[in-house]
């Protein structure tokens, strides 16, 4: 073992603490404002959130499957995933589920409200490595708000993609995201097959497992070329990607093709706070996005 | 002979701090009235003693990583205003233990980086740290075994060592041998059998450890496989959620941000210590944990004992044996690594 650790010079100047004035200069926050909120669900809302300085706006970039810490004074701050596509740059959307002390603060707001917005962190799907083939985007429960930043953006890519599917499964029909989008993403030449646990009135399609719509799909797609033209994005609760992952891994596709966004608890997102490391590996640092063959080698991941 | 060693008359000891105090606060090993021995920062030198003969009960954590500061504070009347607060304030240790100047280097290194934290650095930017070496380990000590003591090898500005009547000094850093330059005439040159003498009692103290911790074999078990379910669920059967082990832990950096509202657009962003033992620690929003609660202290252990060796090539425990002391239901890290090394 070596008995040195690598220890930091503090003797060394060269690291002056900056002086951070402006909130532009503050820990990368930018002040935003909370310009629309409209309810999606009982408990979902989704909040347009603008980067009030025009030119912080556009120069904030970012890519599908980053997240931001959006905070509001007196309240905290939280980690979001982006659910707008990145063309947008700072004019973004964030879908929240009113569950903790923040989030039901943020249930109550109202248009105009100023809040933060730190960011952007973390990993994202690579879509610009996947052009020139097949997408499958698998989405379960709330899985599908980090989604929706690489479906919009394959969606403003269309003519670069092959086929492109997505498989989305909620618990109930009142809990699906997004409803007024759907037929949107269908005009655009996009498979969407939705499937629930448990029909309510009114619902015609199919009530089931996720994984029932994805056998299909693997089915007929199941020709030489589908584990060399496919590449799937993953993201729902822990025991959804187990089943997906597996049944894809069965299908032949490489594991570092099939991409997964395991969402932890952060409280810093700078890799200090322990909260969401798995192992030795922080998910805010080097999450949320991961190649299942990476996942495989992270211990209680899912 | 290196220049950098030198012998300071024992007597000579409260003249120097006398002196370094000046224009640093001073911070060193006291025992107060309730009989605790605390790093405590010293006004009156001349009125107060120092008792180098305990181990202190807290480490250096809290002076640079305090239980509660407040990082910023915000003002919303007039735009979107968060201030920074940083806390400078040049301070001298002395009587630092080798495993409390370990901690204090490996939390340098996680506030460090990636991104360095400019909070805790304002704290510790502007410090001298003069080092005790320990010729008598204490009783829960196990500083041998991870590697962190009883004598510093580097990383201190001064390094003590009592030699009886007098302390042997070396100078590591540069701030140790400015001192060194600065004050001269409390020093005299050290002969070759002072730096003999010194060379035996790090010896003799190695051998003097009473309790034999097998942290390097356990790093290796737990490098290369799993941990039998049955430890987990024995230990943290017993574990009581407390969080006490990781309050005194010096080497345990994880905390909660929170803000405090004093009027309705005014108030302060708080960062404090938190647990991982704690039940709530890692549940998320949605209510799924991914923590099973029968391995409520696995947690602690892989990360001190297997993430950290395979992040930095060295278990983050540096044998203080603090939580021997704070444990009640006796499931402190000595235990578990007597359990996977007998396993």
């Amino acid at each position: 073992m070596e008995n040195k650790l690598e220890f930091i010079d503090l003797g060394a100047t060269d690291q002056p603490e900056q002086a951070r004035q402006s909130v532009h200069d503050f820990e990368y926050s930018h002040k935003a404002e909370i310009t629309n909120v409209y309810p999606l669900t009982a408990t979902e809302k989704l909040y347009q959130i603008q980067i009030c300085d025009p030119d912080e706006r556009h120069n904030f970039t970012f890519h599908p499957g980053q997240f931001v810490m959006l905070e509001l004074p007196g309240i905290g701050e939280g980690p979001f995933s982006i659910s707008s596509s990145p063309i947008r740059h700072g004019d973004l959307e964030l879908c929240i589920r009113g569950v903790g002390n923040m989030t039901n603060f943020l249930n109550r707001v109202e248009r105009g409200t100023k809040v933060g917005i730190s960011g952007p962190f973390g990993t994202h799907f690579p879509v610009e490595n996947m052009i020139g083939e097949d997408i499958l985007l698998i989405a379960g429960g709330l899985g599908i708000v980090p989604l929706r930043s690489p479906i919009l953006s394959v969606l403003e890519n269309r003519s670069r993609y092959g086929q492109v599917d997505i498989i989305y499964g909620a618990r109930k029909p009142s809990e699906l995201l997004f409803g007024y989008q759907y037929e949107m993403w269908k005009q655009f030449d996009i498979n969407l097959e939705i499937i629930v646990d448990e029909a309510e009135q009114g619902w015609q399609g199919p009530v089931g497992l996720i994984t029932e719509i994805l056998k299909k799909r693997i089915d007929q797609g199941r020709d030489a070329d589908f584990r060399h033209k496919t590449s799937a994005i993953v993201c729902g609760p822990p025991i959804m990607f187990k089943f997906v992952c597996d049944q894809l891994t069965h299908a032949n596709l490489p594991m570092e093709k099939m991409f997964v966004s395991l969402e932890r608890r952060m409280h810093c997102g700078r890799g200090k706070c322990c909260r969401c490391n798995i192992g030795s590996t922080y998910t805010c640092l080097k999450g949320p996005v991961f190649d299942y063959w990476s996942v495989l080698n992270l211990k209680e991941a899912i | 002979m290196k220049e950098t060693t030198v012998i300071l008359a024992k007597d000579n000891l409260q003249g120097l701090l006398r002196k370094l105090g000046r224009d640093k606060s001073l911070v060193a090993p006291v025992t107060n009235q309730w009989g605790d021995t605390l790093y405590t920062e010293i006004t009156d030198i001349d009125g107060t003693e120092l008792d180098l003969s305990k181990q202190p009960q807290a480490s250096l954590k809290g002076f640079f990583f305090p239980q509660q500061e407040v990082i910023q504070t915000y003002d919303t009347t007039a735009g979107y205003e968060f201030t920074p607060q940083r806390h400078i304030q040049p301070t001298l240790f002395f009587g630092v233990r080798s495993c409390d100047l370990h901690a204090v280097l490996y939390m340098d290194m996680i506030f460090s980086s990636p991104e360095r934290d400019d909070a805790y650095f304002a704290r510790r930017q502007d410090t001298t740290i003069i080092t005790l070496a320990c010729t008598t380990p204490f009783a829960n000590c196990f500083c041998n075994a991870t590697g962190s003591g009883p004598f510093m090898e580097y990383g201190y500005d001064l390094q003590l060592t009592d030699l009886g009547d007098r302390f042997l000094v070396e100078a590591g850093r540069q701030q140790g041998e400015q001192i060194l330059q600065a004050w001269g005439h409390f020093f005299e040159p050290a002969t070759e059998e002072d730096v003999q003498l010194q060379y035996q009692l790090s010896l003799e103290a190695g051998g003097r450890f009473q309790r034999k911790v097998e942290v390097e074999h356990a790093c290796r078990i737990l490098a290369s496989g799993e941990v039998d379910e049955q430890i987990w669920q024995q230990l943290s059967a017993r574990c009581a959620d407390c969080g006490g082990c990781a309050y005194v832990c010096p080497t345990c950096t994880c905390f909660n941000i929170r803000d405090a509202q004093q009027e309705p657009s005014k108030g302060e962003r708080i960062r404090s210590w938190d647990a991982c033992t704690f039940s709530g620690f890692t549940r998320m929003a949605g209510g799924h944990n991914p923590i099973n609660s029968d391995h409520a202290l696995q947690r602690r252990f892989l990360h001190k004992l297997k993430y950290d060796v395979e992040k930095h090539g060295k278990p983050s425990c540096v044998g203080c044996g603090r939580c021997v002391d704070i444990c009640f239901g006796h499931v402190d890290i000595t235990t578990f690594i007597e359990a996977v090394v007998e396993d």
